[in-house]
């Protein structure tokens, strides 16, 4: 039951919808509420990135942003990415390359390299860091994490620019 | 803060209206990031910001005007010559907090451990604040208190101006942390104008580990007209001491704030030289 | 079966994708919170905001009549029960210290008063509303407090007891005692050529699982209180919840489902009872998710650990003496502390040979956050100390301290007095190991880091300066003789098995571990396995995850269970073939002759056995005990920067080899191995517990800081093969040995670099100054 209800308005994974909000509720709630589970509470503070979703392609912390700061924008959620017939490139590599632990944060780690994908044309692994240092794990230590990354970006690099070789060290 | 009602202005001057009417009922909303640390339940409407043309980056005559809602994200990507704000923004926080802070909910309310205040001081950048009209601050007034005082009737930051760096002109930064993503144990900023060997003139400023922001005339006096190497960074650095109250910090003493000040001081001060003696244009 | 013929292993030894990968990286419903109804009950609990206090008095009659709540749970009425909220086998050696609510707070993040109510806001508004009048009590901050004659008596409870005849001495707030002495402690040192004498302090530290504590219980259509929650201990929180209710354990379910994390946090009963209580006093579902804050302050912690050791080393490197006290503070409950400190020996001691060996573990309450279960279990805290301890005495004979290490470590065929010596809570279990690759493991590391290129501090200058530091690592592989774990396995009629176990799989991929184990005894594929796990109505019983028992001990219990329904399928081919038992075989999911000639597949089988002639169902069941704890042995080695000018430290690369047996699963050995020592990094360096009376002050990532992947240093796992023979397939374990590294290494590295040694950890920039300015020129 919400106190104090009002509208919001945004696309959420391509589709247009009007929600019931409050103006102190959250995103994240607002999203957990409407069955967008993916996205979820590990520290409601900001620090975590579990809740990550895109917003305008930027990742941010739904935790943080309120419901009706997302007034006419478009969100996406980790919803929006892979099926279970058809994974996407990037989950495929982290099933397969052993990278999925407790898995708690791994939706956040896909919106937020999902944005890096979207937004920058070169990859180098320090463009690469900061895009994903928002993103707390503490089960695989980032490796698999990371080469599961640096291999659908490599690809990518070496897709956009026919000829060169991709940069493949995991960190310096 | 507790949001119960939230006002999306159309205009500058209509959400200065709002939040003159709403006096301490109102509270500007950029990014929203900070009101995690304004944890009491005051109720309060929200008046967005963000949708008033304020985000932009432009070259401006001898500055380059940032818009106030601009995204610290957008600061850090942004190139330009003889420009150098992005090197202390890809080291504030997260990405996804870079994404939505901005630079004027950074320096509106100045929270001890903010990085942009040091920085601007240190580059004399300019703030401009609207009240109906546009009035221009240099950094050393804009922060010579805090600057949330400069709000509380419904004024809000329009724009800040960063002067673009001339030649000769070196701008060096230490943001020293326990990890990436922390609050700084201590921030130096340090701008130098380099005549030949010798320093024609140099603003350090400072934060963090000190309840406020603030330059450090004692470090800059030392500088003044001598030249440009390593002993006399270390001089002016072990001014340090006297220059401000530094605070401990994560468990860690004064005593250790204040040295690890110095040293800060003096890394700023090499990178901020190596940086002037490449620009001779 | 040796390590030639894991070669041969079809299922086991391969990376086999983890089962439940996809759907997780799907964002698919998976945790508890994503299962909680809409219609579910928020619930929130009142803290304590002081360290030691009487609770004089309490009024909840205004928060009862607050719009939107249910009910208010506290001490006046809920039943005094005096129970442990350790995730242990039963009887527990613990104290039974802890009541659900009780008149006394002990730690600031004490329990005191809950609400359920229909919104969070509205639960929040009525613990605000709850009187308390608090009684202030000078509060224990420290084990010397602790100790002192006179010391405040944190638990003066006339219910406090000891369910096992262990030492308990509430009163001078000793929790536990244990010890063991071989030889001649005093003799040793006397032959010593040098002798060492040092006390090291290891700190607080929490898991910081991605998913805080969460848990919610709901009344079933029969009646029975079914809990849903984020355990590692699904059986021991039915028995907890069931004493703490006075309800019998018939009327509770409890079910994990994926879980975000555990790392030990989660061995523990910190919130089944709370939803529990609740569901049954409203009749609605009712949910509860500590905020992280409460994670940090009121969930369990790393015990913080002084340990001094005394030893001894003759110029030719043998070790004539080692011993070690430790002094364990275990906060203001004592569940896990006699058995983390009994690690701190039994876990660490048997590493290296010597004649003359004292242990001594006391355990002492504080009025200080909780320590519980955290992966290394005491091992972490006192490998820093002998690791250190080696280091100096290699350093004092001029012998390199690898070759020290070599020189002097257990090796295959050998045993340790010390293994029949501490167990946990009881005496020990003799033991010879089997398996040991540690040699291997020290060679493939030094290779990896570069140890050849290491010099002297007394050669370095500048201002970073460079150092190589290793340590050599054990742990253990389940409690023999007293953990059990149970599987079953049944067939369907397309050849797919559900396999039931009862084994807790954090995340850490337990689920697929058992499946491959299965599906290799039963010569069938992985992806042939349906596991379910962790339902205490539908599964077979299991301790739960602990104590690197996972592999070792809950697939073993798998495999046997496979191999029970193996020689169902094998008499009911024959039958189906017309040949005697004897003479078919399983391969490959069909049940044949040896030549092939003659064969049937298991989907026929199955369709035979459940619908045809002499029709049952085929189904295997097993359960596990184990004889021995078989180590898994690692050396850790890194290379460090350290910036002399500000004392930072930067961690330049990171090998961690692992023993651990078969590998079942190598993806997910090297996971676990990456993940535990990135978690043994943020411990050394920037993780600690800041206090203002008694008060966690950064309880936020913001201020606890843990690695993100921009700080990580680059980490290599190397797996090194060696095959236990008593393990299933030759496994032992790989979870937690490899958090023990980085404390010492790093301490071992920073003197390599500096001439600079810390006995205490986090490494922070102010004490490795401190340490370096100490460093006679």
């Amino acid at each position: 039951m919400i106190k104090n209800p009002q509208t919001v308005s945004f696309t959420i994974n391509g589709e247009n919808k009007t929600f019931i909000t409050a103006p102190d509720e959250k995103l994240l709630a607002l999203l957990r509420r409407e069955g967008y589970k993916g996205a979820k509470y590990g520290c409601g503070q900001g620090t975590c990135g579990a809740c990550t979703v895109l917003m305008d392609g930027r990742a941010i912390y739904s935790c943080l942003l309120y419901a009706m700061q997302a007034e006419g924008r478009e969100i996406r959620t980790i919803e929006s990415i892979g099926t279970h017939d058809q994974p996407s490139e990037f989950q495929q590599e982290l099933i397969d390359g052993g990278a999925v632990q407790c898995g708690y944060c791994i939706p956040g780690m896909i919106m937020s390299a999902t944005a890096l994908m979207e937004t920058e044309t070169t990859f180098d692994d320090e463009i690469v860091r900061e895009y994903m240092d928002g993103n707390l794990c503490r089960c695989t230590g980032y490796e698999k994490i990371w080469s599961a990354l640096r291999r659908v970006l490599d690809r990518e690099e070496g897709n956009r620019n026919p000829g060169t070789g991709g940069s493949s060290q995991p960190e310096s | 803060m507790k949001l119960c009602e939230f006002l999306r202005p159309a205009s500058l001057p209509a959400a200065r209206d709002n939040l003159r009417e709403l006096g301490t009922k109102g509270m500007a909303l950029a990014g929203g990031t900070a009101l995690h640390f304004m944890q009491d339940h005051t109720p309060v409407t929200a008046v967005d910001l963000t949708r008033l043309g304020l985000s932009y980056i432009r070259p401006e005559g001898d500055f380059y005007r940032i818009g106030a809602t601009t995204p610290l994200a957008d600061i850090q990507r942004y190139r330009a010559p003889r420009w150098a704000l992005h090197e202390i923004c890809r080291r504030i926080s997260t990405h996804q907090i870079r994404n939505i802070s901005t630079i004027g909910g950074n320096i509106c309310r100045v929270f001890p451990w903010a990085d942009l205040p040091v920085v601007l001081l240190a580059m004399n950048a300019r703030m401009v604040v609207y009240s109906g009209k546009e009035e221009e601050f240099s950094a050393d007034d804009y922060f010579a208190t805090q600057p949330a005082k400069r709000f509380l009737d419904g004024n809000l930051l329009s724009a800040v101006k960063v002067p673009s760096l001339k030649a000769h002109h070196g701008f060096g930064s230490v943001k020293a942390v326990r990890t990436m993503a922390s609050f700084s144990m201590v921030t130096i900023a340090a701008v130098l104008e380099l005549d030949g060997p010798a320093i024609k003139s140099a603003r350090v400023a400072a934060g963090s580990a000190i309840p406020f922001p603030k330059r450090l005339p004692e470090v800059e006096a030392t500088l003044a007209g001598r030249e440009a190497r390593t002993e006399v960074f270390q001089e002016a650095a072990a001014k340090a001491g006297a220059a401000a109250p530094w605070r401990g910090r994560e468990g860690m003493s004064p005593e250790y704030s204040r040295h690890l000040a110095e040293i800060s001081i003096l890394d700023a001060l090499e990178r901020a030289a190596t940086f002037a003696r490449e620009r001779a244009e | 079966m040796s390590l030639e013929q894991t070669k041969n292993f079809k299922q086991v030894h391969h990376s086999v994708t983890k089962i439940d990968a996809r759907q997780l990286a799907l964002g698919k419903n998976s945790y508890v919170g994503d299962f909680a109804p809409p219609d579910a009950l928020i619930v929130k609990m009142l803290w304590s905001p002081h360290p030691h206090a009487r609770i004089v008095s309490m009024d909840v009659s205004a928060a009862e009549k607050m719009p939107g709540v249910n009910a208010v749970l506290w001490h006046g009425n809920v039943p005094r029960i005096a129970h442990c909220t350790a995730g242990q086998g039963f009887p527990e050696p613990s104290p039974y210290d802890t009541f659900m609510f009780d008149t006394k707070v002990r730690f600031v993040g004490d329990r005191v008063a809950a609400v359920a109510a229909e919104t969070a806001e509205q639960a929040e508004a009525a613990l605000a509303a709850i009187q308390v009048e608090y009684e202030l009590l000078t509060p224990v901050f420290s084990i010397d407090e602790a100790m002192a004659e006179g010391a405040p008596v944190i638990h003066d409870e006339p219910e406090a007891h000891v369910p096992i005849p262990i030492p308990y001495e509430p009163e001078k707030n000793l929790v536990a005692r244990v010890g063991c002495e071989v030889g001649d402690l005093d003799q040793g040192l006397q032959d010593a050529d040098f002798t060492f004498d040092d006390t090291y302090e290891t700190p607080y530290a929490q898991h910081c699982p991605i998913e805080p504590y969460t848990a919610m219980a709901h009344i079933d259509p029969a009646g029975r209180i079914v809990i849903t929650t984020s355990t590692q201990v699904p059986f021991h929180s039915r028995r907890i919840v069931a004493q703490t209710l006075g309800v019998p354990v018939q009327k509770i379910r409890v079910i994990k489902p994926r879980i975000g994390g555990g790392f030990g946090s989660k061995q523990e009963v910190l919130l089944d009872d709370i939803v529990a209580m609740f569901a049954l006093r409203t009749g609605r579902p009712c949910f509860w998710q500590f905020t992280r804050e409460e994670n940090f302050r009121t969930g369990r912690t790393r015990h913080p650990i002084r340990v001094r050791i005394r030893a001894g080393v003759k110029k030719d490197g043998t070790i004539t003496a080692i011993g070690m006290d430790c002094w364990n503070n275990t906060g203001a409950y004592g569940g896990h502390g006699l058995t983390v400190v009994s690690c701190c020996g039994s876990k660490v001691l048997p590493l290296y040979r010597c004649e003359n060996i004292h242990f001594l573990g006391l355990v002492y309450y504080t009025n200080l956050p909780v320590g519980g279960a955290y992966r290394g279990f005491g091992a972490t805290q006192s490998f820093f100390a002998m690791e250190s301890t080696i280091d100096k005495m290699a350093e004092a004979i001029g012998m390199d301290p690898l070759e020290f290490r070599r020189k002097n470590h257990i090796q295959s065929g050998e045993g340790s007095p010390v293994f029949a010596a501490l167990g946990e809570g009881k005496e020990g279990v003799p033991m010879t190991v089997g398996s040991c690759a540690l040699g291997e493991c020290i060679t493939r590391g030094a290779e990896a880091i570069g140890w050849a290129n290491r010099t002297d501090w007394r050669k370095k200058t500048g201002r970073y300066r460079r150092g190589i530091g290793m340590a050599a690592l054990m742990q253990g592989s389940s409690i023999p003789h007293i953990d059990m774990g149970g599987a079953s396995i049944k067939i369907n009629e397309d050849g797919s098995f559900n396999l039931l176990v009862g084994a807790t799989d954090l995340g850490t991929g337990s689920d697929t571990v058992l499946a491959q184990i299965a599906a290799e005894e039963l010569c069938t594929t992985t992806d042939k396995m349906i596991v379910y796990s962790s339902d205490t109505d539908m599964t077979p019983f299991d301790v739960g995850a602990y104590a690197s028992s996972t592999t070792y001990l809950s697939g073993e219990a798998a495999r046997k269970a496979a191999a029970d329904a193996k020689r169902q399928i094998l008499y009911t081919g024959a039958e189906m073939l017309g040949l005697p038992v004897e003479e078919v075989i399983c391969r490959d999911a069909h049940v044949q002759n040896p030549d092939g000639s003659k064969k049937v597949s298991y989907g026929d089988i199955a369709c035979y056995a459940l619908y045809q002639k002499n029709q049952y169902q085929i189904i295997g069941t097993a359960s596990h005990i184990t004889q021995k704890s078989p180590p898994p042995f690692a050396a850790h080695f890194a290379e460090i920067e350290v910036d002399t000018w500000t004392g930072m430290i930067k961690v330049l690369k990171y090998v961690s080899t692992i023993d651990c047996g078969t590998a079942i699963n190598p993806a997910l050995c090297e996971g676990q191995t990456e993940g535990g020592t990135l978690n043994g990094i943020s411990y050394a360096l920037t993780e600690q517990y800041l206090f203002q009376n008694g008060r966690m002050t950064n309880a936020s990532f913001a201020d606890y800081h843990i690695f993100s992947m921009r700080d990580k240093p680059p980490i290599q796992a190397i797996l090194v093969p060696s095959y236990e023979e008593t393990g299933p397939f030759g496994a032992k374990s790989v979870s937690e040995i490899c958090i023990n590294g980085p404390a010492p290494v790093f301490g071992n590295a920073i003197y390599n670099a500096t001439g600079a040694r810390l006995n205490e950890f986090p490494f922070t920039p102010e004490k490795v100054l401190q340490a370096i300015h100490a460093v006679p020129k």
